[in-house]
């Protein structure tokens, strides 16, 4: 009983690191890809403008719903203007990756 | 406390302005003379600091300078270097509304004339990518048929016959561009969005439908580019930035 349950839980235990991992890293990659470094810099916390946001570390579920808000037009506020011409590169499940991989660092 | 208020005064002034070029509504003349442009326009490029400027560039065109199909960004690769100045200097001047390449085109990030001419010298001789995002309908298709038909009667004077515009008057070249670029841009002229626009393109694609629209670009965009324009492949990536 109590060896069959760890067995359980150490696989489920390494899919769990693993897959943190692999989100980790599609964040990362993505935010390179989707150009979002261009502006808030390579490191997030850089940003090209002062005006512009450094990300890094900033909470997740707020990153995300600011990037839902810009690309759907809800929020058109501040600078928003210019983050809205590269929206139409990701889709929710990207923004989520992103958002998660930025709040990550430091 | 001084300092402060000077970042804070600082802060609002750089948000005015960024506020007040982005969103101007005015139609602007198309081709005042004079200005940044034709300072670029006559200094000798350097190639070699150009492609130290392109870098900037590159982190959203690609350091090929090929931009993306979806359309986000324009290829700008074998764009001739006088469109490249006009539009860089209208864009700087707060004559062409782009709040994401508005601070990338700043001085600050690019530098003065000289680096408009050097950086366009090197974006004019890129090769360009040769699967550019394509419309819908292929050659022998009606719509396709009905494309070129459009492009025949409303474009070739300007743009050429293969789309290779016009250097001198600062027509742009389209043959090899991503179709979704072209749509967006098509509806900004059309519409008064693009207050850069030549009026007399305006005046010509007035009346078009956004299905004759569609057409005309699907016709556009898949133009064969002369080879020798051309990269070798899709795969091909810029020595330069290797």
């Amino acid at each position: 009983m109590k060896l069959s349950k760890t067995l359980v839980i150490i696989p489920a235990a390494l899919m769990a690191i693993s897959m943190s991992a692999a989100v980790q890293a599609d964040g990362a990659a993505l935010y390179k890809s989707k150009t979002c470094w261009s502006c808030h810099g390579k490191d997030a916390k850089s940003p090209m403008l002062p005006v512009y946001p450094k990300l890094a570390g900033q909470n997740a579920d707020y990153l995300f719903n600011q990037m839902k808000d810009i690309k759907s037009g809800a929020r058109s506020n501040g600078q928003a203007a210019a983050m809205k011409g590269v929206m139409g590169m990701v889709n929710e499940a990207e923004m989520r990756e992103i958002a998660d991989w930025l709040a990550t660092q430091k | 406390m001084n300092l402060k208020r000077l970042y804070q005064t600082g802060l609002l002034a750089l948000g005015l302005i960024t506020a007040s070029t982005a969103f101007a509504a005015d139609i602007v003349e198309w081709n005042k003379a004079g200005g940044e442009e034709e300072e670029a326009l006559k200094l000798k490029p350097d190639l070699e600091n150009g492609m130290e400027v392109f870098e900037v560039c590159s982190a959203c065109h690609l350091t090929e300078g090929w931009g993306v199909e979806n359309g986000t960004f324009p290829q700008i690769a074998g764009q001739h270097r006088e469109v490249l100045i006009k539009q860089l200097a209208d864009i700087r001047a707060g004559n062409r509304d782009n709040p994401t390449m508005y601070p990338f085109a700043l001085p600050e990030s690019i530098g003065d004339a000289q680096a408009l001419s050097d950086v366009t010298a090197y974006i004019a001789k890129l090769p360009m990518n040769p699967e550019n995002g394509k419309g819908p309908w292929e050659k022998g298709t009606p719509e396709y048929a009905k494309g070129e038909k459009l492009y025949k009667d409303n474009c070739v004077k300007c743009h050429g016959k293969h789309g290779e515009g016009n250097a001198k008057k600062f027509y742009p070249r389209l043959e090899g561009q991503h179709y979704a670029y072209m749509l967006r841009q098509f509806e900004w002229i059309r519409d008064g969005k693009r207050r850069n626009a030549n009026p007399e393109m305006m005046k010509q694609i007035k009346s078009f439908t956004d299905e004759e629209e569609k057409m005309v670009i699907n016709y556009v965009s898949r133009i064969p580019v002369d080879p020798k324009d051309l990269a070798p492949s899709k795969d091909w990536v810029n020595p330069d930035f290797d």
